[in-house]
């Protein structure tokens, strides 16, 4: 038997499955080793039953709706009859820039700030308490956040997209939200931006924001400061260094009373730093995402078939903490052997392995985790 | 004591002659006993008879019902027995579009009322719909209900959330219930049966409002449309929305606005949303309608190829890189056919 699968069946023997909320109204779906597609439509009446399919199938990827349906094991969505979805934002490194030069470890912590940014969202500006909140490693490339707030669990496609379009501040109309004010003076009006950082929502956020940043910018050597203002989109060596000449203590005073010059370019700043103030979530180009009102999300205690990691709950408190190499681990430490096809420096369980190419005895936990991702041969 | 239950503690006459679809008015109505004979043969209620087919027609012809003064007593309860009556003529004319206008003409006139009432006033209009406010803050779930989100200035990214909280204008939460109260009237139209009476009484003005109707729908008149003339974006649109996956709703304004510049009827519109998981036919009707100017007053053009791209719903052909709009494509395939 193949070894994966082999591995798999030792960890549903007796797996520590949290079994989701309505749990008998939901849809669940498997990808089973050497099979191409997906078993769907199919329904549970007891978690007994959940637990033997997957004692008997040890199967590589387990996913449940997060909608709730009538008739769960229905062919057809018409046929389900909708019942309600838990609010689920599903942050994954597809979405991070740069994500393909780097490690899995740098990966999953450049995903890890982005979940930071969205729970400061969904905390502050939406008002959900940490008990509406339920945050997962998803065992592969990301974080899965939860959100089933009585409140969230009804509301239709339209109104999900308006929160996840909150978040990752797409259709922000900047010239709305930032207000222009002329200030008129003798001869001429002063024209100036009015930010507040005190107010909620985005104009709040991107007032923080810039004080924040051109503070920071303010403190630093010309040179440093000018480096730091370049890598924001869009931003020259000549706007950054005009900038960074214009920051004089006044002017910063002035800014952090909410006025802003037209002059300082401002404008160009504040653009990419909105990008950097939002979530990364779905990729760039905004193509027509499936309404998340019928999503199939990975099941919290099952294996990740790409990983071997478990698909892991994290405390909303200790998530600076969590570590996925260490956290969602579930395989023991005993020597296994295996052919590395291709060479990997990771840190696992606290241990640094440097693996070469050829035959090597590893725990078991780095065998399943090099097999998994294709590094390896068992 | 008996109007305890209600949001509005003691309502006066003339607030629910200018709100009569509130709760203490359809209980008012109750408490006077009348029947619908007597409704609608009694000398008595003659006015409201009046009133009653009045508030339908300019629903129909205008999309606005006028205020009227409001002076006496007698005026008040008039004007109280005239919705009901008018309710019966819309849903005896069996007809869907005017249950629609008359609806939102409703909705629009009590906008018009609220948003010169008071913040107090506007809170407990707010809760007898169900919209948990707090000051001029609104639980965004309720924000989301109501608000016009299609409209880049309602998105809820342009919004001060707060805590769960929406910071709103005074005349915007009145939008907010203007758009709860069509809700409302409309779901109740929708279920009521007309009285068999009804016809003998105002039989003319239901002929006089069909005949409206029927006018009014000749002059949409639809041209045949070639789907296979659409430019990819606009194909790649449609057989997302009827394969059922969620187009976001710039996908959607951009969809049916070209649909309708190209001359498709709101129906065969509505036809293309109809496998969307989440369709609602009214909801979908309301928001079509209202891009396509029917109810907005504003007819939205379709968005120019340019920002097309910026929304990433750009996939061009050929024949894109010599236009910059969408209906040329469509233009330029039709002359070459």
């Amino acid at each position: 038997m193949n070894f994966l699968r082999k591995k798999f069946m030792e960890y549903y023997s007796n797996p520590f499955i949290e079994f989701p909320a309505r749990f008998d109204r939901r849809e669940y779906a498997f990808i089973l080793f050497g099979e191409g597609g997906m078993r769907r439509h199919i329904s549970f009446l007891s978690k007994d039953d959940l637990l033997s399919y997957l004692r008997k199938n040890s199967p590589a990827h387990v996913y449940y709706s997060s909608a709730y349906y009538r008739h769960p094991d229905a062919g057809t969505m018409r046929e389900k009859e909708w019942m309600g979805a838990d609010l689920i934002f599903d942050l994954d490194a597809d979405h991070i820039p740069n994500a393909i030069q780097m490690s899995y470890e740098e990966m999953l912590l450049e995903v890890k700030k982005e979940l930071e940014k969205l729970l400061s969202f969904l905390m502050e500006d939406f008002g959900f308490e940490k008990r509406h909140i339920r945050l997962y490693f998803s065992g592969g490339r990301g974080y899965h956040c939860h959100v089933s707030h009585p409140d969230v669990i009804p509301l239709g496609s339209q109104e999900r997209r308006e929160i996840v379009d909150y978040v990752t501040a797409r259709g922000l109309n900047f010239k709305g939200i930032v207000k222009e004010k002329s200030i008129p003076k003798e001869y001429f009006s002063d024209k100036t931006l009015e930010i507040n950082p005190k107010r909620g929502g985005w104009s709040g956020r991107i007032a923080r924001g810039i004080i924040e940043f051109l503070r920071e910018v303010k403190k630093m050597e010309r040179e440093k400061a000018i480096k730091k203002l370049m890598e924001l989109d869009g931003i020259g060596e000549k706007t950054a260094s005009s900038l960074y000449d214009f920051l004089t203590e006044e002017r910063i005073r002035r800014i952090e009373d909410g006025k802003i010059d037209q002059s300082t370019e401002f404008k160009r700043i504040a653009i990419p730093l909105i990008k950097k103030l939002s979530v990364s979530m779905q990729s760039s180009t905004d193509e027509p995402v499936t309404g998340d009102i019928k999503r199939l999300i990975r099941l919290p205690g099952s294996l990740h078939g790409k990983t071997g990691l478990r698909v892991t709950n994290v405390d909303v408190d200790n998530l600076h903490e969590f570590n996925p190499l260490r956290d969602a681990v579930v395989f023991g430490e005993n020597g296994i052997k295996v052919v590395v096809e291709k060479p990997l420096s990771i840190e696992m369980m606290e241990n640094k392995f440097k693996i070469e190419r050829g035959m090597r005895e590893v725990p078991e936990y780095l065998a399943v985790f090099l097999v998994a991702r294709g590094f390896a041969t068992a | 004591m008996f109007f305890k239950w209600f949001p509005f503690n003691f309502v006066e006459l003339s607030t629910m002659a200018r709100y009569p679809f509130i709760s203490a008015a359809k209980e008012w109505v109750k408490n006077e006993k009348a029947t619908i004979e007597e409704i609608l043969f009694d000398d008595i209620y003659e006015r409201a008879r009046g009133r009653g087919a009045e508030r339908v027609m300019q629903a129909v012809i205008a999309g606005f019902i006028k205020d009227i003064p409001l002076l006496s007593e007698i005026d008040c309860v008039m004007e109280i027995f005239s919705y009901p009556v008018a309710r019966m003529i819309v849903v005896a004319s069996g007809s869907e579009y005017v249950i629609r206008r008359y609806a939102l003409a409703e909705a629009k006139r009590a906008y018009e009322n609220l948003k010169n009432e008071s913040i107090n006033f506007i809170e407990k209009m707010a809760d007898e719909f169900g919209m948990r406010i707090n000051g001029n803050r609104m639980y965004f779930v309720d924000y989301l209900r109501y608000a016009p989100t299609w409209d880049i200035k309602w998105k809820l990214v342009n919004r001060e959330l707060k805590k769960g909280e929406v910071v709103l204008e005074k005349h915007e939460i009145a939008r907010l219930l203007q758009e709860a109260i069509r809700k409302k009237i409309y779901n109740e139209l929708t279920y009521m049966y007309p009285p068999p009476e009804i016809k003998k009484v105002f039989g003319d003005v239901i002929d006089e409002i069909k005949s409206r109707v029927s006018f009014r729908e000749k002059e949409n008149k639809i041209e045949e449309v070639d789907a296979r003339l659409f430019p990819p974006c606009i194909k790649n649109l449609v057989s997302a929305t009827k394969s059922g996956m969620n187009v976001p709703h710039v996908g959607r304004f951009t969809l049916v606005t070209f649909l309708n510049a190209v001359g498709m009827s709101v129906e065969e519109i509505l036809k293309i949303f109809s496998s969307s998981p989440d369709f609602n036919a009214e909801k979908t009707r309301y928001q079509i309608e209202h891009i396509t100017g029917k109810i907005s007053g504003t007819n939205y053009t379709p968005p120019k190829c340019d920002t097309i791209r910026t929304w990433g719903l750009c996939f061009p052909d050929d024949i894109c890189r010599r236009v910059k709009h969408p209906l040329s494509y469509y233009r330029l395939k039709r002359r070459r056919k």
